[in-house]
């Protein structure tokens, strides 16, 4: 119990370097890609070139997965202070969303499917 | 004082959360999203008792902390799929790309036909990405992140909602698929419903939502401005 806590937290660390490093990167090239996302492909690369064992960042990683839903709650709090704009283009919104979810769901699952069907199987 | 403020927030939010989960993992249906229970438990709590965003914040800053790390380890599932992925690269590159390119145009022409404002627009267009990435493109691109955050929060329900119904009346049935379009559009609530699916959906809707954020953080800040005023 407590080795796996201290595992969590060691790994987590771990992760948070590569995310202030995509961080430091992604500033220090100029580049218009999120630091996070500039992390997740340098742990990526890590991972795949062999640099790091899957291992060293399972424990930590699998956390926060796990628990990925838990850090949207805190940001979506954050529409209290949206109400009059839910008044005002609640509708609209919700119609836009709803529009663009079907089309880029119909969208992608057709595309697999033809270009699944077409080349290797 | 606001220390303690602060802290208790953090423990209702905590609360909130594991009893949500609860609920969730007990019936499985869409509707009983944890992020939205939570969320909508949270405000209806702080508006009872007469506290403002402005008190929420500083708790939200340190919960949000370790959202950085989190979207680095999605790094894994995308290492754990690598042999899937290769076999089928072309298909699931494409239709990521195709996913993400339409549901972005999508929002963006209705949106623009609908007259919403500037500011909107930018906020929509990333918000089909989860939402620590989709937040910084759409500070990157001049949208507001906290609407993003709202939007994507909504998309994910949607998605996890009539996707699955959708696909299914498409007679798209290859799981791959599946796990595709409901991690590029949905990110990680379609990844859950896909992985309730199956396993391979669910991998699938992973690996999905990492390349859609990777695609969608590229393109948007040229693409978003075409649809602008």
């Amino acid at each position: 119990m407590t080795k796996t806590t201290f595992n969590i937290a060691w790994q987590v660390l771990l992760l948070w370097l590569v995310f202030r490093l995509g961080t430091f990167l992604v500033a220090l090239l100029h580049l218009s890609l999120p630091g996070n996302v500039a992390g997740m492909l340098i742990m990526f690369a890590l991972l795949a070139s062999g640099a790091v064992k899957p291992s060293l960042v399972e424990e930590g990683g699998g956390f926060l997965l796990k628990h990925f839903a838990f850090f949207f709650i805190p940001i979506s709090v954050g529409l209290m202070t949206f109400g009059d704009l839910m008044r005002q283009s609640g509708a609209a919104l919700l119609f836009v969303l709803t529009v663009s979810a079907l089309v880029g769901v119909a969208a992608t699952g057709i595309s697999v499917k033809l270009l699944q069907g077409s080349s290797s199987r | 004082m606001s220390l303690l403020l602060s802290v208790s927030l953090i423990l209702l939010t905590l609360a909130a959360y594991l009893a949500t989960r609860r609920i969730f993992l007990a019936y499985r249906h869409p509707l009983l999203n944890p992020v939205f229970l939570s969320t909508v438990t949270i405000i209806a709590l702080l508006k009872l008792t007469g506290y403002t965003w402005g008190d929420y914040q500083p708790a939200k800053e340190v919960m949000t902390f370790l959202l950085g790390p989190a979207t680095v380890a999605l790094a894994l599932p995308l290492y754990h799929n690598r042999l899937l992925l290769r076999r089928h690269a072309p298909a699931v590159l494409a239709g990521v790309a195709a996913g993400s390119l339409t549901t972005m145009t999508a929002a963006l022409v209705a949106g623009r036909l609908l007259s919403l404002n500037d500011t909107l627009l930018l906020s929509l267009g990333p918000k089909s990405v989860t939402v620590p990435i989709a937040v910084e493109i759409s500070r990157l691109c001049g949208g507001e992140a906290p609407l993003t955050a709202a939007f994507v929060v909504a998309t994910g329900m949607l998605g996890s909602i009539l996707g699955p119904g959708t696909l299914t009346l498409l007679k798209v049935k290859h799981p791959m698929a599946r796990g595709l379009a409901l991690g590029t559009v949905s990110h990680g609530q379609g990844t859950a419903v896909a992985l309730m699916e199956s396993e391979t959906a669910g991998a699938m809707g992973g690996v999905a939502m990492a390349l859609a954020a990777v695609f969608t953080a590229l393109i948007a800040p040229y693409y978003l401005p075409l649809f602008l005023h």
